[in-house]
C-alpha cells in the first residue's frame, strides 16, 4: 500500500478528494431535521427569562409567553411577531425560524420606568457553510501535506524525521 | 426728549403682570371652564394608577340621570383594563400609560355602578375600584336599595355556611374522600346516559344547582348498583356540564381570564401569577375531587361575596346575576373533558 502511494503519490487525492465530499455533502449531526423548540418564556418587570434563546435556523419555535406582574408585551425583531400577555392568560406564538442572526425580543407595552430595557435575545444559528468550508480547507491542507510527504518535496523535513 | 418713567414703568408692569397671571388664568380656564361648559356632554378625567399610588383619581364620581356623560380614563403607570358594571356591558379594554379611552353613557335610572380595573397590573390589583353613583336631579338624596340576592338569601336560610371550609360545610366529613382515577369525561358520560336510571332529583337543574356532585353521585349509585363508580363520575360530570350554551362558556371565560385567571390559572390549576401574594392558597377548580363536593350555588355565593379569609374579592358589584352563573357553568367545564357539543 504505502509502496503503491510512493511510486504514485497522486492516488493520494483519490481519498482526499471523497473526504471532502463527505464533509460538503453529508448533513452535519442534529440538523437533519428542524426540531421543535418549546420555550416558555416569563415577562416581568423588567427583564424576560430566558434573555436569552438559542435555536438553528429552521427550526419551529413555539414560545409560551407569561406576564408575571403587569401587562407586558413581546416584539421579535426581524420576524415582526407582536403580542400582548395579561397575567394569568398565556400567550403562544408559533414560527419559523427561517432568518438565521441574532433578534432581539422586547416589550411592547409600556410597563414601567424600565420599561425600554427590558429586552431579550434570539440567536438564530446557521453558519454551516462556515463549518463546512473550514472543514473543505483542513482537508486539502493534510491531503496536501501527504502528497508532498509522499513525493519526497519536503526531504529535508523527512531526513530529519527518519534520522538519516 | 423727556421720558415719562413713571408711565412707561406702569405700561411695563401691566404687561407682565398679564403675561404671568393672564396665560395661566387663561390656560387653566380654558381647561376647567370654558371647555366644561362648552362640552356638548359633561366629561369626567379619571386617573389610573396603581392601588399604592392611589388607584383611580376620582375614585368616587356621581352623574345625574338623563345627562350624556364622557368618561376619560389615562393610565398614569402601567397598563390597566377598564370595565363598568354590573349590567352595563362596558368593557374598553387595556388603557397603556399615555393613552386615554373614553365612553360617553346615559343612565336612565338612578343607581350605582363599579368602574373597575380588570387588567392584573399590581398585587393590589383588586382594590382597584371606583364607584359610579347616578342620582335623580328631582331626588338627589334617593339612593336605591341594595337588592339582596335570593339566592344567597337562600343559602343562609339553609344554614349553609360560605366562609366555610368546604371540608367541614355539608356534613361530609366521614365519607371517604372520592376517588377520581381518570379524567372526567363528559362524552363517556353522555354514551352511558341510556343505559342509566337517572333519579327525578338529578335530572331537574334546580337541584343540580343546589346540590353537590357526591350527593347525585350516592342517588345514582343507589339507583343503579350495576355501574361503576368511574361511569357514574363521568356520568355525573356530563349532567353538571350539560347544559351550557356554547356561547356563554365562551363569554364567561373571557371574565375568567380577566377577572380570575391571575389567580386561580387560567386553567383552574390554582397557580396564576399571583396565587402566592394571597392569604391562603387559590382553590383548584380543575381539581375533580374538590369541585365534586362543591355546589354551584356556594361557588355563586363566594364569587358575588368574596372575603371568606381567603383575599378573594367581591364581584357582586362588579358582575351581574347572569353572568356570575355563567362564571360557575365556566368553572365546571374545568376539571371536566366536555362532551363534543356537535353530537347533542
Amino acid at each position: 500500500m504505502q509502496q503503491l502511494l510512493e511510486n504514485r503519490p497522486r492516488l493520494i487525492g483519490l481519498p482526499v478528494l471523497a473526504l471532502m465530499l463527505v464533509v460538503w455533502l453529508i448533513p452535519p449531526p442534529g440538523a437533519t431535521h428542524a426540531t421543535t423548540h418549546e420555550i416558555s418564556l416569563d415577562a416581568t418587570q423588567y427583564e424576560y427569562a430566558p434573555g436569552r434563546v438559542h435555536v438553528n435556523q429552521g427550526d419551529r419555535v413555539v414560545i409560551t409567553l407569561t406576564a408575571a406582574d403587569v401587562v407586558h408585551g413581546f416584539y421579535l425583531d426581524g420576524y415582526g411577531l407582536e403580542r400582548r400577555v395579561e397575567p394569568g392568560v398565556s400567550q403562544q406564538i408559533t414560527f419559523t425560524a427561517d432568518k438565521a442572526g441574532k433578534f432581539r425580543y422586547r416589550c411592547s407595552v409600556s410597563c414601567g420606568p424600565l420599561h425600554p430595557f427590558m429586552i431579550g435575545e434570539l440567536v438564530v444559528e446557521s453558519n454551516t457553510p462556515y463549518w463546512r468550508a473550514t472543514g473543505l480547507v483542513l482537508v486539502a491542507v493534510g491531503g496536501m501535506l501527504a502528497y508532498l510527504w509522499l513525493t519526497g518535496k519536503n526531504k529535508s523535513y523527512q531526513e530529519v524525521i527518519s534520522g538519516k | 426728549m423727556r421720558i415719562n418713567t413713571s408711565r412707561t414703568e406702569l405700561v411695563a408692569l401691566v404687561s407682565v403682570g398679564l403675561i404671568v397671571l393672564g396665560l395661566p388664568a387663561a390656560a387653566l380656564g380654558y381647561q376647567y371652564w370654558l371647555r366644561p361648559a362648552t362640552a356638548p356632554t359633561h366629561v369626567i378625567d379619571i386617573d389610573l394608577r396603581v392601588p399604592q399610588d392611589g388607584g383611580f383619581a376620582p375614585e368616587a364620581i356621581t352623574v345625574t340621570m338623563g345627562e350624556p356623560v364622557t368618561l376619560r380614563f389615562a393610565s398614569l403607570d402601567v397598563t390597566h383594563g377598564i370595565a363598568i358594571g354590573p349590567g352595563l356591558g362596558v368593557d374598553l379594554g387595556h388603557v397603556d400609560p399615555g393613552q386615554v379611552k373614553e365612553i360617553t353613557l346615559t343612565f336612565d335610572h338612578p343607581g350605582t355602578y363599579t368602574y373597575y380595573c380588570n387588567a392584573w397590573c399590581s398585587p393590589d390589583h383588586w382594590r382597584m375600584r371606583g364607584t359610579l353613583q347616578v342620582i335623580d336631579p328631582d331626588n338627589p338624596g334617593f339612593v336605591p336599595p341594595a337588592q339582596s340576592d335570593p339566592m344567597i338569601q337562600a343559602l343562609i336560610v339553609e344554614g349553609v355556611d360560605i366562609d366555610a371550609k368546604h371540608e367541614e360545610g355539608h356534613g361530609h366529613d366521614d365519607d371517604p374522600a372520592l376517588e377520581i382515577t381518570r379524567p372526567l369525561s363528559a362524552q363517556h358520560g353522555a354514551d352511558l346516559l341510556d343505559s342509566v336510571t337517572l333519579p327525578d332529583e338529578v335530572i331537574d337543574p334546580l337541584w343540580r344547582r343546589s346540590h353537590a356532585p357526591t350527593q347525585a353521585l350516592e342517588l345514582l349509585g343507589t339507583a343503579n348498583p350495576q355501574m361503576t363508580q368511574a361511569d357514574l363520575i363521568d356520568v355525573v360530570a356530563y349532567l353538571w356540564t350539560a347544559d351550557t350554551a356554547p356561547e356563554t362558556i365562551l363569554n364567561a371565560q373571557v371574565l375568567y381570564n380577566k377577572n380570575c385567571a391571575a389567580c386561580h390559572g387560567q386553567y383552574g390549576g390554582g397557580d396564576g401569577p399571583a396565587a402566592d401574594t394571597t392569604a391562603e392558597n387559590p382553590v383548584i377548580f380543575a381539581d375533580p375531587a374538590f369541585m365534586f363536593e362543591m355546589r354551584s350555588d356556594v361557588l355563586y355565593a363566594k364569587i358575588r361575596r368574596g372575603g371568606m379569609g381567603t383575599d378573594m374579592p367581591n364581584f357582586g358589584t362588579l358582575f351581574t346575576q347572569e353572568e356570575t352563573w355563567a362564571l360557575v357553568e365556566y368553572l365546571w367545564t374545568l376539571p371536566v373533558q366536555l362532551a363534543n357539543q356537535g353530537e347533542e
